[in-house]
């Protein structure tokens, strides 16, 4: 791709194409995943013993992990419900960032003394990440394109946007560096999601009771995930309408207010 | 197998791949590559180019869906880690591969209708063998059926691809190379996890011989529809000013249609002999296609 190479000049199949493309995907990852093995540099100092409250953080990354499976095993069986080739590639290229992200917080767990982190991930899941997974992939089981696309890269990644910022602002360097590398993929992941679910509910406003529907069904659990991680964040209580009302803003900006 | 398992994480995909053999790569070649004249301007060699190409699409399109599909049925975190790298490599050789046949002159709101027009029956019946098995949400079915045979027949249909394009088509030899690697990757990961799970599940090898045995049946049918019926797709990437590309025994440079295609099924169904052994399967020949 040229350096002066400018998408937005377009016209909007062909900027589809382009932003959904493997080589958009491999142009913007290698901005911030070279020389990042398992996605901090490796010369980063790091002391695990010296974390303040380690086992909270533990906690934490076990629960990224489960909304990362959820999303890694959505994404893959989306990828077959996608009613376009560039759909098709962009979310492709999202299992391998889903993948990705399971990957280095599963590492992370390692580098904190978790000896197996998918027993220690089945045992401290939080019971209503679990059930958003659960109810996810049932929407992507019954072949439920935009209500998946809804439920995902609207809905989980902006929770895991909201949640992920917040946390790399006040989390050791290792684990920010981590976070700041998977917040970019999630920025491009709900970019997706937004385009797509937009522009559907834009030509034909009938979707919206149903994606509403949708939203009213997992804003509980999204809201209550929130306040489990903020909990283990230690986040203080004046501090968590705001970070709830972000995600409530992004949903709200398609237009789907309950 | 966690050690094993470890060569396929996502992060040595990263460095082997995207950082490693893609690096300065622009859809899978050299920048400012293009198809040679002697294909443009010619409409029945480019018109021979474009089948030859939706073939490798409609290939790529069916080992997407099924590296996809094949993830929430792998048993093991590992497994599933690495057909997330597969899928997204699937998706790559769906982009090439689209991306040529627009090179080749095909608009882009003419795609769908070339491929539909052009994809070869048998090759479709092939993909829906495979895809079943993934719909049923078979595992070791899956594996074998897409990983040792759909990969297996990429790999050398690439290959010889490749060998016969590279000194006149550079461009597309480029663009395969690449595939090339990911497919060795692909086909190592079948036969290295596959292996253990037929010795544990030993009452499954009648079903998965017989899956070989029809994707097998269906792969032969397409090389003979490919050479017998389409003489201007042999000549795509031959030139007469062209030495001799020796490729398994035979020069694909001057070699007939029937040679050729002799050529390439006997060095599939050779690699398939020799995987189907390695995971403790025995080859089962299909009958002659009609």
């Amino acid at each position: 791709m040229a350096d002066d190479f400018e998408p937005h000049s377009l016209d909007q199949d062909a900027f589809l194409s382009e932003v959904h493309s493997f080589e958009f995907w491999f142009q913007a990852v290698e901005g911030y995943l070279s020389d990042r093995p398992y996605g901090h540099r490796e010369d980063m100092p790091d002391d695990p013993d010296s974390i303040t409250n380690r086992d909270g953080l533990v906690t934490i990354l076990c629960n990224y992990c489960v909304g990362e499976m959820a999303a890694l095993e959505a994404s893959s069986g989306m990828v077959r419900l996608a009613p376009n080739n560039h759909s098709r590639i962009f979310m492709a290229t999202q299992v391998a960032d889903e993948a990705r992200h399971l990957e280095v917080f599963e590492h992370r767990l390692v580098d904190l003394g978790v000896d197996d982190p998918e027993v220690e991930v089945a045992r401290r899941a939080n019971p209503q990440i679990v059930e958003f997974k659960r109810r996810l992939l049932a929407l992507v089981d019954d072949g439920d394109w935009e209500a998946a696309v809804f439920a995902q890269n609207v809905l989980l990644e902006t929770m895991e946007y909201t949640v992920f910022r917040h946390h790399a602002k006040t989390a050791d360097p290792v684990t920010a560096e981590t976070l700041e590398g998977v917040i970019s993929d999630e920025r491009r992941h709900l970019g997706f999601g937004e385009n797509d679910v937009g522009r559907r509910l834009a030509q034909d406003r009938s979707g919206n009771a149903r994606l509403l529907d949708v939203r009213r069904d997992l804003d509980p659990l999204v809201l209550g995930v929130f306040d489990a991680v903020f909990d283990d964040l230690s986040v203080p209580s004046v501090e968590r309408p705001r970070l709830g009302r972000e995600y409530l803003d992004a949903v709200e900006r398609l237009g789907l207010t309950a | 197998m966690v050690d094993f398992l470890a060569q396929y994480s996502i992060q040595r995909w990263l460095e082997m791949c995207p950082q490693g053999y893609l690096e300065d790569t622009v859809y899978g070649r050299e920048a400012g590559e293009s198809e040679p004249d002697e294909i443009l301007e010619n409409d029945e060699i480019r018109e021979a180019a474009i089948r030859t190409t939706v073939q490798l699409v409609v290939g790529e399109r069916c080992a997407l869906a099924a590296s996809s599909g094949l993830i929430n049925a792998a048993p093991d975190h590992g497994s599933k880690t690495f057909l997330a790298t597969q899928t997204l490599d699937e998706a790559r050789h769906v982009e090439i591969f689209t991306r040529r046949l627009h090179d080749l002159g095909v608009a882009k709101d003419d795609l769908e209708s070339t491929i539909t027009e052009h994809a070869n029956p048998n090759l479709i019946k092939f993909a829906e063998v495979l895809l079943e098995k993934v719909d049923a949400g078979d595992f070791v079915a899956g594996v074998v059926g897409q990983n040792i045979v759909l990969e297996g027949m990429a790999f050398s249909v690439f290959e010889m691809l490749e060998a016969v394009s590279r000194q006149e088509n550079p461009k597309f030899a480029h663009t395969l190379t690449g595939t090339i690697a990911d497919e060795r990757r692909h086909v190592g990961f079948g036969e290295n996890r596959i292996g253990s799970l037929i010795t544990q599940y030993q009452e499954r090898r009648p079903d998965i011989e017989r899956l070989q045995l029809e994707m097998t049946y269906h792969m032969l049918a397409t090389f003979a529809d490919s050479f017998r019926g389409d003489a201007a797709a042999v000549d795509e990437g031959r030139s007469d000013d062209a030495g001799p590309v020796e490729w398994h025994g035979t020069d694909l440079a001057s070699a007939t249609p029937e040679e050729l295609e002799g050529v390439l099924a006997d060095t599939v169904l050779s690699e398939f002999k020799t995987r189907l052994g390695r995971i403790g399967l025995e080859y089962q020949s299909p009958p002659v296609p009609a």
